[in-house]
C-alpha cells in the first residue's frame, strides 16, 4: 500500500474515531495535538485501524508508538 | 539505609560522591556506583542482596537469548519464563504473610512469618526487570551487554528502594558514561534539599498529626477532627513520596544521571485521570505500556484493560482488601469521566471540578490508610457523625490549631510556587545574583533545620519502600 493511501484511509478512521471530520494527520502528529486521543482511546483507535487496514498489531507496537508517522511506517509494509 | 537518614547524608553519600569522582575513567565509576549500592541495600536486607544479584543475572542472560530468537518460540518461552518468575516472586513475597496468617488460623499453628516479609524495594526493582524483558521482546532496546551495566541499572541505590521505575531505554547511554555539569550539580543538591524538607519537616510531622486523630482515637474523632485526619493522611503521603522522589532524582544528577519526573504537581489536576498523569508517573506509564495493551480474549479491550490497570494498581500496593477497594475506586471514577468525555468535562465549572476531584483523592487516601475493613467503616461512619462524636469537639479544634502552620505549608506547596518564582527571577537580570543567593541561603538554612530534626527524631523510613 502507498504512503498516500494509507493516510487516506488513517485520517477517515482516526475521524471516525474521534468523531471529528477537522483531523488531518501527518508523520509528526502525536496524542498531544489530539485532545481526546489518551491511552485508553488508543485502544479504540488501534482496533479500528487493525479492522480498517485488516492487519494485526503487537502490543509492542500499540504501546510503542511515538507518532503517526511510525504507525504508518508499519501499514505501508503490511497492509 | 533510607536518604532521610544523617548517616546517609553525611557519610554514606559524601563518600560514596569522593570515589566516585576520584577518577573520569566510566568502568572504575560505576564499579564504585555498583560497590556503593549494594552496600546500600545490604544495609537493611543483607539475605535478599542474593535475590537482587540472581535476578539481574537471570534477566542479562534471559534477555540475550530473547534477542537471539526474536519471533521465534523460543524466544516466547524465554520471555514467558521470565515474566512468570518475576510475577510469582512479587507475588510469593507480597502474599505468603496473609496466606500464612490465613492458613495459622485455619489449622491452628504458628509459622514464622518473618522470613516472608517484602525484601525491600522489590516490585521496584521486578518491575524495572518485566519492562527490560519486554522493551528487548519489542526491539525497543537491545540486550545489555555487559553483566556489570545491567548489574548497575537493576541495583542503583538512588532508585533501588522506592523507585522511581527508570527504563532500561532512558539510561541506556548513561549507563556506559555519563557527566555531571554544574547545573546538574546544583540542580541535584537542590532537589535533594527540597526533598529532605519535604520528607523530615512536613511529612514527619503530619504523619503523627493524622495518627493522633485517625489512629486509637477514631471511635471517638468529631466529623471535623476525622476530615482533618485524613487531610494531613493525604498530605503525608504526597510529601513522603514525592521527598523521597525528589531526593532520588537530585542524588541521581549528582552521578551524572537523568531521570523523568515522579511527580508533577498533582493536586492542580482538573479530573482524576489527570491526577493519575501526575502522580508516581514511572508506576502509571508502566502499567500503561506493560498492561493496559494486553490482549484480552484476543484482542486489547479499553473497559476490561482500564479495571485491570488499576485492579493491579491496587494489588501492588499490598495485599489487604482495601489496596484492591482503592485501585477498583480510581478506576471507577476514570471510567466515569471516560464516559462523560474530556469534552463535556471541560464545559464544568473549573471549581466544581476542584471539589470534585479534591474530594475524591482525599477519601481515596482515607482508603488508602485503613488496613483493616472495620476501620475503614468507622472511618466512613465517623466523616458523616454516625460514631456519636457530634460536629467538632475540643480535640479536633486543638488539632487544627497546633498544626496549622503545617497544613498551610503543605497546602501552599501542592502548588507550583517554586518554580514560578524562579521564573520570574531569572527574567529579571537585577534579580537573578540574588536569587541565586538566595537559593544557597535557603538551602542551608533548611538542611541545618532537616539535620537538627533528625537528630531528635526516630527514624521514619518512607512510606513507599514498604511496596
Amino acid at each position: 500500500m502507498t504512503r498516500t493511501a494509507v493516510y487516506e484511509k488513517l485520517n477517515k478512521v482516526f475521524r471516525d474515531v474521534f468523531d471529528d471530520d477537522s483531523i488531518t494527520v501527518n508523520d509528526a502528529t502525536t496524542a498531544n495535538d489530539i485532545e481526546d486521543w489518551d491511552s485508553l482511546e488508543h485502544i479504540n483507535l488501534m482496533t479500528s485501524v487493525q479492522k480498517a487496514f485488516k492487519v494485526k498489531l503487537t502490543m509492542g507496537e500499540i504501546s510503542g508508538l511515538k507518532n503517526v508517522g511510525e504507525l504508518v511506517d508499519i501499514l505501508e509494509k503490511r497492509a | 539505609m533510607i536518604f532521610s537518614d544523617l548517616f546517609f547524608l553525611y557519610l554514606f553519600l559524601p563518600l560514596c560522591l569522593i570515589c566516585y569522582y576520584v577518577t573520569k575513567n566510566p568502568r572504575f565509576r560505576n564499579a564504585v556506583l555498583i560497590v556503593f549500592s549494594l552496600i546500600f541495600y545490604a544495609f537493611g536486607e543483607p539475605k535478599w542482596i542474593l535475590l537482587l544479584l540472581f535476578i539481574s543475572v537471570n534477566d542479562f542472560f534471559l534477555a540475550k537469548g530473547i534477542a537471539k530468537y526474536r519471533g521465534k518460540t523460543a524466544g516466547k518461552v524465554l520471555l514467558g519464563a521470565g515474566l512468570i518468575f518475576d510475577i510469582v516472586l512479587l507475588l510469593f513475597f507480597k502474599f505468603s504473610g496473609p496466606i500464612l496468617g490465613f492458613t495459622d488460623k485455619l489449622f491452628g499453628a504458628s509459622t514464622d512469618a518473618s522470613n516472608f516479609l517484602l525484601p525491600v524495594g522489590l516490585s521496584f526493582f521486578l518491575f524495572k526487570s518485566i519492562s527490560y524483558l519486554l522493551d528487548v521482546t519489542w526491539e525497543k532496546v537491545e540486550p545489555e551487554k555487559n553483566y556489570f551495566r545491567y548489574l548497575l541499572y537493576i541495583s542503583l541505590f538512588t532508585q533501588v528502594v522506592a523507585g522511581p521505575i527508570v527504563r532500561y531505554a532512558d539510561v541506556e547511554t548513561e549507563l556506559l558514561d555519563r557527566s555531571a555539569t554544574s547545573e546538574d550539580l546544583n540542580q541535584g543538591v537542590n532537589r535533594i534539599v527540597a526533598g529532605l524538607a519535604k520528607k523530615v519537616i512536613i511529612a514527619d510531622n503530619l504523619l503523627p498529626a493524622a495518627d493522633d486523630l485517625l489512629g486509637e482515637a477514631l471511635p471517638d474523632t468529631a466529623v471535623v477532627g476525622v476530615w482533618l485526619g485524613v487531610l494531613f493522611y493525604t498530605l503525608y503521603v504526597f510529601y513522603d513520596f514525592a521527598g523521597y522522589s525528589d531526593m532520588a532524582i537530585g542524588i541521581s544528577r549528582l552521578f551524572g544521571f537523568h531521570i523523568k519526573e515522579n511527580f508533577n504537581y498533582p493536586f492542580v489536576c482538573r479530573t482524576i485521570a489527570e491526577f493519575w498523569q501526575r502522580w508516581h508517573i514511572s508506576l502509571g506509564s508502566f502499567f500503561r505500556d506493560y498492561l493496559l495493551y494486553v490482549p484480552i480474549f484476543g484482542e486489547p479491550r479499553k473497559y476490561a484493560g482500564l479495571f485491570l490497570v488499576w485492579f493491579s494498581t491496587g494489588l501492588w500496593h499490598g495485599s489487604h482488601w482495601n489496596y484492591i477497594i482503592w485501585g477498583l475506586y480510581f478506576g471507577v471514577f476514570i471510567l466515569i469521566e471516560t464516559l462523560i468525555g474530556k469534552k463535556k468535562l471541560k464545559k464544568v465549572p473549573t471549581w466544581i471540578m476542584h471539589i470534585y476531584t479534591k474530594l475524591v483523592l482525599i477519601l481515596g487516601f482515607g482508603i488508602f490508610r485503613f488496613e483493616k475493613l472495620s476501620d475503614l467503616g468507622l472511618f466512613f461512619k465517623g466523616l458523616v457523625g454516625l460514631n456519636g462524636n457530634g460536629f467538632i469537639d475540643e480535640f479536633a479544634k486543638s488539632a487544627f490549631i497546633q498544626n496549622a502552620v503545617l497544613l498551610a505549608l503543605g497546602i501552599l506547596f501542592c502548588f507550583p510556587i517554586v518554580p514560578k518564582l524562579q521564573e520570574k527571577c531569572m527574567e529579571n537580570e537585577k534579580l537573578r545574583p540574588v536569587c541565586g543567593t538566595l537559593t544557597i541561603v535557603l538551602n542551608a538554612v533548611l538542611l541545618i533545620a532537616c539535620s537538627i530534626l533528625l537528630v531528635n527524631a526516630s527514624s521514619h523510613p518512607f512510606l513507599y519502600a514498604n511496596y
